[in-house]
């Protein structure tokens, strides 16, 4: 059995990888495995050893082992999400590098990167199971994620109004989202904030108030 | 004619006693042999339990030891899971049974967590390798006959759980009841060499095959089974299949 010079695995990586991944080495000498280890990337957070594995970038036509893809990237864009806190992902993230997504959406280390088609059926599961909503509504092409439901949100919220003794006051959406003090709610997006406040509202911890400049809100201690 | 024991009532009253002693006779001598074996078995057993409670620790710690004794137990046809007790009183004084149980349930929860990511199809070395991992180092190391060993025991379960051999001395286990084809088991041997990646190309190349051959045998897989993922970003073949269960995964 004529064996190849270069064999297949070869391009899994290159010579100066800061992080090589360790080589396996068969009994009969060969390198025939590689194993697939969790990854750090630069900015800290860790990739689980299945980023490391090329076919998990392409949208799989068995629909059971789709499900087990989809539900390993939708537990990623979640976990990285709430590591950087960004809510926002766009297939237009997938499509074009050079934004907060790209440590997920890629993997140059094996040249493999999520084709937007395969992003969007991705997302759409992730809306279907309410991990995230199309946000803009009416269109399917950017989501905001719920790496925290609105359920928690309103709980972070509340607790940070009873921690910086703000209950009874008159809050504006401005200063909970850009607080002088950067908060967990710091950069929270609107639509997001609303169905938290909306939550505090039907158990009586909340009061939506029109002021001269637009919404504020009066939480309030509640039961 | 001269009858031995004569003739009349009084001959059969003696027969009649002949036999009674002979029964009495057999009765003391069955109950000498079985009060013999009694006390060998009361010798073997103490000897037995001399011998376990002296290499307890070597039986379940040692592999090497503990297949010599797993030999020696079927040379001598005993199963150190038999015994009237649950675990078989083998086991009790071995603590070998829970041992093996434990074992199992190990195996099981191995193949059922990487179910999802191999089909239920797990190469023998990895299951051990993930087995041991689970256990932690205080569990002592542990080896590939003791894990086919350990399936053996679930058999009666029904769940389906079987080694098969893949050829070049690779196993793998099924935890599926699944029947795999003689094409598949080439497509399986050939992934085990190459780290998961299998191609058409691949199969042409190496085994001769046609296209048609090859591509029915992967699409079987791919679809059918759910045994292996596509890869559609693959750099030489354009399109290429990986088997998780011939891939090294670390986690």
């Amino acid at each position: 059995m004529a064996r190849r010079a270069d064999p297949p695995s070869n391009h899994w990586y290159e010579a100066n990888d800061p992080d090589p991944p360790p080589l396996i080495i068969s009994s009969s000498g060969f390198r025939t495995q590689m194993s697939l280890s969790p990854h750090t990337t630069p900015s800290g957070y860790r990739l689980p050893s299945i980023h490391a594995a090329p076919p998990f970038f392409t949208q799989q036509p068995n629909p059971s082992t789709q499900a087990t893809v989809t539900e390993h990237w939708t537990r990623l864009i979640l976990s990285y999400g709430r590591f950087k806190k960004i809510w926002l992902l766009k297939l237009e993230d997938a499509e074009v590098a050079g934004n907060d997504w790209d440590e997920i959406l890629r993997n140059d280390r094996i040249n493999r990167k999520l084709p937007s088609s395969h992003l969007g059926h991705i997302l759409k599961q992730m809306v279907a199971k309410n991990q995230a909503i199309y946000d803009p509504p009416k269109q399917t092409r950017s989501v905001l994620l719920y790496w925290r439901t609105p359920e928690e949100w309103a709980e972070v919220l509340h607790e940070w109004a009873i921690s910086t003794g703000q209950l009874n006051t008159i809050l504006t959406f401005y200063e909970i989202i850009e607080p002088s003090i950067p908060s967990p709610l710091s950069g929270i997006p609107l639509p997001i904030l609303r169905k938290a406040i909306n939550i505090l509202t039907a158990t009586n911890r909340a009061q939506i108030i029109t002021i001269a400049d637009g919404e504020g809100v009066r939480l309030l201690a509640g039961k | 004619m001269h009858r031995l024991g004569g003739v009349g009532i009084a001959a059969f009253d003696r027969q009649q006693q002949s036999q009674r002693s002979f029964a009495e006779l057999s009765t003391t001598l069955s109950q000498n042999q079985v009060n013999n074996l009694h006390e060998q078995l009361a010798q073997f057993r103490s000897a037995l339990l001399r011998f376990a409670s002296t290499h307890r620790d070597s039986i379940k710690r040692d592999p090497n030891f503990r297949h010599a004794f797993q030999q020696m137990c079927a040379s001598i046809g005993v199963d150190p899971l038999a015994g009237p007790r649950k675990g078989g009183w083998w086991a009790e004084m071995l603590g070998l049974g829970d041992w093996q149980y434990e074992l199992g349930v190990q195996i099981v929860d191995v193949c059922v967590t990487t179910r999802e990511r191999n089909g239920g199809l797990i190469e023998l070395g990895e299951l051990v390798r993930l087995v041991s991992k689970l256990r932690g180092v205080a569990g002592g190391s542990i080896t590939e006959d003791d894990v086919i060993r350990s399936i053996k025991t679930l058999k009666p379960l029904g769940a389906g759980y079987e080694v098969i051999d893949v050829g070049g001395g690779k196993k793998m286990v099924r935890s599926v009841v699944k029947e795999l084809d003689e094409d598949q088991a080439v497509v399986l041997a050939i992934a085990q060499e190459e780290g998961g990646r299998v191609s058409e190309e691949m199969l042409m190349a190496r085994k001769g095959w046609t296209q048609d051959r090859a591509k029915a045998a992967l699409e079987n897989m791919l679809l059918r089974d759910g045994l292996c993922w596509l890869d559609e970003q693959d750099e030489i073949n354009g399109i290429a299949y990986w088997i998780p269960s011939a891939m090294h995964w670390d986690e």
